[in-house]
């Protein structure tokens, strides 16, 4: 336990380099994202900031997952399993309501697809996993 | 000309409702994965830091399928119902 009564986690080495290794790529796609809004002319200072709210909302939701698996891994298969479905649940309600937020924040529908987009960036860096040297 | 609107707001969230149904797989699966995982740990403990990045990238694999589901559900239920009214507004003017 500690000093003010919460668990201290000791977060792995595996799961810091998995999210820093995610959150480079979530920046990557950002900036073409950034990019391509430009190109057709939808560009504005606040497609920015929703993107930076989605792409926070993507690493945030990657590093939780992380946590929750390397918490998982040290029960049994049981709890495991029951830890990484509620963890799940979690995680999805914190997404929504917090793209939700991003959404009613920003009016323009521009911004509102440029806060959802970066939610799916994490798969791309997933996808390009196998053609980056560790 | 309600009507209309009434049906465009009604699949909305219909739709919404049906593309989130595809929020159920991806925590199975990966209690899946996890179990699995624990499974290979407890067998081979050297292995768990490879076993966990492999893990992790299954995990966000999973994921994505109830990501895509929710996002589409997000753009279904806030953005569509203003573009398809204007649109219709736009048709009858």
């Amino acid at each position: 336990m500690g000093k003010n009564g919460f668990d201290l986690v000791k977060i792995d080495k595996t799961v810091i380099k998995e999210t820093k290794y995610v959150a480079s790529f979530v920046i990557i796609f950002s900036v073409l994202m950034q990019a391509v809004f430009l190109i057709i002319a939808k560009w504005n200072y606040t497609v920015l900031l929703g993107n930076l709210w989605g792409a926070a909302v993507a690493i945030g939701n990657f590093f939780a997952m992380g946590l929750f698996v390397q918490k998982a891994v040290m029960q049994n298969e049981q709890d495991a399993r029951q830890t990484v479905k509620a963890s799940q649940g979690l995680r999805f309600a914190a997404i929504f309501m917090l793209s939700v937020i991003g959404i009613i924040i920003f009016k323009q529908t521009p911004t509102r697809v440029a806060v959802l987009i970066p939610l799916i960036f994490p798969r791309f860096a997933v996808m390009l996993r196998p053609f980056i040297k560790k | 000309m309600e009507i209309a609107i009434g049906i465009i707001l009604g699949c909305c969230a219909l739709g919404a409702g049906a593309a989130m149904i595809a929020g159920i797989g991806p925590g199975i699966g990966e209690g899946n994965a996890v179990a699995s995982a624990c499974e290979a740990i407890g067998r081979q403990p050297e292995c768990k830091g490879s076993v966990t990045t492999t893990m992790l990238m299954g995990c966000a694999i999973a994921e994505t399928t109830g990501l895509y589901a929710l996002v589409i559900a997000i753009l279904l239920i806030f953005v569509a119902p203003n573009m398809l009214v204007n649109i219709l507004l736009n048709a009858v003017k």
